[in-house]
């Protein structure tokens, strides 16, 4: 095996040697020792329900302590109930753990994202949620079944890992237990990894590398987002479930601010998106306390804790297994090398008619777009004041006007990133004024902002397959389409580099490549031809005469020469309305078109 | 139920919402000016207790342990802006991991050095009669001091040029560097006048809020949630949300108990972010 193929399947071949070792070492291990090494495994498998929600989706959870602890007490509670019934605890202790934790995650996560909140928001609520529980716990007291929650005191007698069946069976010794918790976690952690690198685990990345592309591609990124913080909280319940089990006790102090510290440090010390990272973290962490001999809590670990937190956040931002994989990088051939040689993208013209004529077969005729005195206001300012267009395919729309006049506005009310206070927008008669914005895209809308939106992080090919995944659902239809636009575009030699290395005008290209894999019936361009060079507008401009045979398109520009080239229809707003509409030469002819761009006074 | 007994209820909320916005003020100030959240502001807060505890203990009059207690806070702030925050500009979550392991080490050394419990001071014993209730007269000056803090703040904000330089960072970043305008002065100037902020509630709540080294964690949860309910127009925002939801908790609590009061006032936090995922000001065209 070449070293590139190990460092694709290190996350993989590594952790299950150690997870081998570590139950072959186990029948041998002094049990006081077993017993406290457990804890570091069930610490890791916590970190890494934080790193699916933070180091893959992008959203820095402080409730992890919570799902942890809801999912203790709750399978706790099932358990000490339960457990005498059937003997074997792994039965009631897993899934009640797990679907607690999933639940409550979920609620949670249904608050944060389908309110469409804020970054910051999302986290200060989880850690206000977090703190709620802790306060709420402390004086709570109640009696389910034979379990007894006491506020403050805890809730004692959870039985250990019990496996065999039938009436008096006994909990395994810390050695098994220790060993039965490596493979609960190992089995967590292989799972996730697969979930992690499959169709799932790519559109999250996507969503955390950028949410509103992810969107304009057709994904319902909040349910993803949803589906992610609730696999996250599962993760959390186990650990809480299994850590329940280990301590035979649990108290609210598992909601404590110290408590809900450590879960970024077991991260941030191994390496945020690693998802082994977590374990090394809390190997580390935990066997550095014990090593100081201070436990988990007591003595100054606080503060030493503390101080690790600040230095990771200022010198070692990727942890150990990000500072390793870089440094093991360096020695293997950068991927990213043919990204020097690209030249210019110049547009195979048949190669687009065939791809856009397989799109007509799948995705069936062009459709329309119209607005119907579409209304939205800013606190008084009014960018778009009842505009009623129609747009049909055959010639592309060009929209015009001087700087304020509301074109971007109107494209946005037309996308749905803005929601218009009156009018109607429709897609080939179907009313979408209220529809959200990956909906849209199902029915065939594609959007091009301004800036070029590609996710950096992602192959060239990758970046495209995503797009045509969303329209297509099927993994191999989705790399067809990608090849063939690769070739249309001339970017085969670049399919294995990273996004992120293209010059600016390749990535234009490639988001513009993305868009055309939705097969869209309608496309929306924002200033395509913004930061492009001549010869790139010249064949930007051939492109979208090509697209508009095909479909409907309307562009947002301000490069008149541009216009000229896309030989089109031109409607110029000026203050919120249509203001003039025709060929580009008998606008050009207009005197009053003039006046709003030049400013002159009408008839000097 | 009298007019009386209203107008205790009424000036009473009234009172614990402006203890609330003293609390809050320093922290929307940071947010606002420097986009950054510090978690360890109520740390800072404990700090300014501490401080004016420790020179009430040494024969300084309470009225004059105040400012030490500003000083103290305003130059541990420059220093710990200085070490850390510079390093992490424009990096939001980091500065809250940061500032969050910071207010674990500032809890762990108060409690080295001070012990968990710690005597308050006395309440000065003056009172306010209405009708058969009274008030302690204490509690209700502090509405007074949060009108003053609000104003000291506008007024350094707008009559002053490091105030005039601070809004034009938040205004313009680029612009504002172009023109020289040197940003990591100014933030250090605001991080420290944040904390010295914290370091004055600490002080002068000191006899409402006895000084403990976990008292940050309890204080600052609704001042973080006010200043997040904020949104980008963080002083006028958290004001309002201080008021409003702090106001409406303390009378939810007067007719009910006091978790009945803190369930109402995260119901009320939770429901603004529902209907303003972006903060209450997210739409507002002022920007102070």
């Amino acid at each position: 095996m070449t070293s590139q193929k190990l460092y694709g399947h290190a996350g993989l071949i590594f952790p299950a040697i150690v997870a081998v070792l570590l139950l072959a070492m186990s029948p041998f291990l002094d049990s006081y020792f077993a017993y406290v090494a457990t804890s570091w495994v069930v610490f890791g498998l916590l970190g890494l329900s934080l790193d699916v929600v933070w180091g893959r989706a992008g959203f820095l959870s402080l409730a992890q302590t919570a799902f942890y602890g809801i999912g203790g007490y709750v399978a706790g509670v099932a358990t000490i109930n339960f457990g005498p019934v059937t003997g074997n605890t792994i039965v009631w202790l897993l899934p009640v753990g797990i679907l607690a934790g999933a639940l409550v995650a979920a609620a949670l996560g249904w608050i944060i994202f389908y309110a469409r909140m804020g970054t910051l928001q999302s986290t200060i609520l989880s850690y206000t949620f977090t703190l709620l529980l802790w306060s709420l716990t402390q004086s709570f007291k109640a009696k389910a079944g034979t379990a007894v929650v006491g506020g403050d005191n805890g809730m004692a007698d959870i039985p250990g890992i019990a496996l065999a069946f039938g009436h008096g069976s006994s909990a395994l010794n810390q050695a098994s237990a220790f060993a039965a918790t490596v493979v609960l976690a190992a089995a967590a952690y292989f799972i996730v990894r697969r979930i992690m690198r499959g169709t799932f685990g790519q559109i999250v990345n996507c969503v955390r590398l950028d949410i509103q592309k992810t969107e304009l591609l057709g994904y319902d990124v909040r349910r993803y987002q949803l589906v992610n913080v609730a696999l996250s909280g599962a993760i959390a319940g186990l650990a809480g479930a299994l850590f329940g089990a280990w301590s035979n006790y649990l108290s609210p102090s598992i909601f404590s601010v110290q408590e809900a510290l450590l879960v970024p440090i077991y991260v941030l010390v191994g390496g945020l998106g690693t998802l082994a990272g977590p374990f090394v973290g809390a190997l580390i962490v935990g066997g550095l306390s014990f090593w100081l001999g201070g436990g988990a809590v007591g003595g100054q670990t606080t503060l030493v804790l503390g101080i690790v937190l600040i230095l990771l956040v200022l010198f070692l931002r990727n942890g150990v297994l990000g500072a390793l994989g870089a440094l093991w990088q360096r020695h293997l051939p950068d991927p990213n090398e043919a990204a020097r040689d690209a030249g210019m993208v110049s547009i195979d013209a048949g190669a687009l008619e065939g791809i856009l004529a397989d799109a007509a077969i799948q995705a069936g005729p062009a459709k329309k777009l119209s607005t119907h005195d579409a209304f939205k206001e800013f606190g008084g300012v009014v960018p778009v004041n009842k505009i009623c267009l129609d747009f049909d395919p055959g010639r592309p729309f060009a929209l015009i006007g001087p700087n304020g006049a509301g074109k971007s506005s109107y494209l946005k009310v037309c996308v749905g990133i803005y929601q218009p206070e009156s009018g109607s927008i429709q897609i080939e008669g179907k009313d979408v004024t209220r529809t959200p914005i990956f909906e849209r895209v199902h029915l065939g809308m594609g959007v091009k902002n301004q800036k070029p939106q590609i996710f950096g992080e992602l192959t060239v090919a990758d970046n495209l397959w995503v797009a045509a995944y969303s329209r297509l659902r099927d993994a191999s239809k989705a790399a067809n389409v990608a090849s063939a636009i690769l070739a249309m575009l001339g970017l085969e030699g670049q399919s294995k580099v990273q996004a992120s290395a293209l010059s600016h005008g390749q990535q234009q290209w490639l988001d513009i490549g993305m868009v055309l894999s939705l097969a869209p019936r309608v496309v929306l361009l924002d200033e395509p031809a913004a930061g492009m060079t001549n010869e790139e507008t010249r064949e930007l401009s051939k492109l979208v005469r090509i697209l508009a045979k095909h479909m409907t398109v309307i562009v947002v520009e301000h490069d008149m020469e541009f216009v000229r080239m896309l030989e089109g229809h031109v409607t110029v707003l000026h203050r919120g309305e249509v203001f003039a509409q025709g060929d580009i030469d008998t606008l050009r002819a207009d005197d009053r078109v003039l006046d709003i761009y030049l400013g002159r006074r009408a008839h000097v | 139920m009298g007019l009386d007994y209203l107008a205790t209820v009424l000036l009473s909320a009234l009172s614990s919402a402006s203890i609330l916005l003293i609390a809050t003020i320093g922290l929307a100030v940071v947010f606002g000016l420097m986009g950054v959240i510090n978690l360890a502001h109520g740390e800072f807060l404990m700090i300014g207790a501490y401080a004016a505890l420790t020179a009430t203990q040494h024969g300084v009059p309470f009225v004059l342990s105040i400012p030490i207690a500003v000083i103290v806070t305003v130059v541990i702030g420059a220093i710990v802006e200085m070490l850390i925050i510079n390093r992490l500009y424009g990096r939001l979550f980091d500065t809250m991991l940061a500032t969050w392991g910071l207010s674990m080490v500032f809890y762990q050394l108060a409690v080295l050095m001070f012990g968990t419990v710690t005597p308050g001071i006395g309440m000065p014993a003056y009172s306010l009669h209405i009708g058969r209730y009274s008030l302690a007269a204490y509690p209700l000056l502090m509405i007074f001091v949060a009108a003053a803090m609000m104003a000291f703040v506008y007024m350094l904000m707008i009559r002053t040029p490091y105030g005039r330089k601070a809004r034009a960072a938040i205004q313009v970043p680029d612009m504002a560097q172009a023109i020289g305008i040197d940003s990591r002065k100014t933030n250090t100037m605001t991080f420290s006048i944040g904390c010295g902020l914290a370091g004055f509630a600490g002080a002068v709540l000191l006899p409402i809020v006895p000084a403990t080294p976990a008292m940050g964690f309890a204080f600052v949860i609704k001042a973080f949630l006010a200043v997040v309910v904020a949104g980008p127009v963080a002083l006028t925002g958290a004001a309002i949300a201080a008021l409003g939801a702090g106001g409406g908790a303390s009378v939810v609590a007067s007719f009910f108990t006091s978790v009945v009061g803190d369930v109402f006032f995260f119901s009320i936090t939770a429901a603004l972010l529902w209907l303003y995922p972006q903060g209450i000001s997210a739409q507002w065209r002022r920007k102070m």
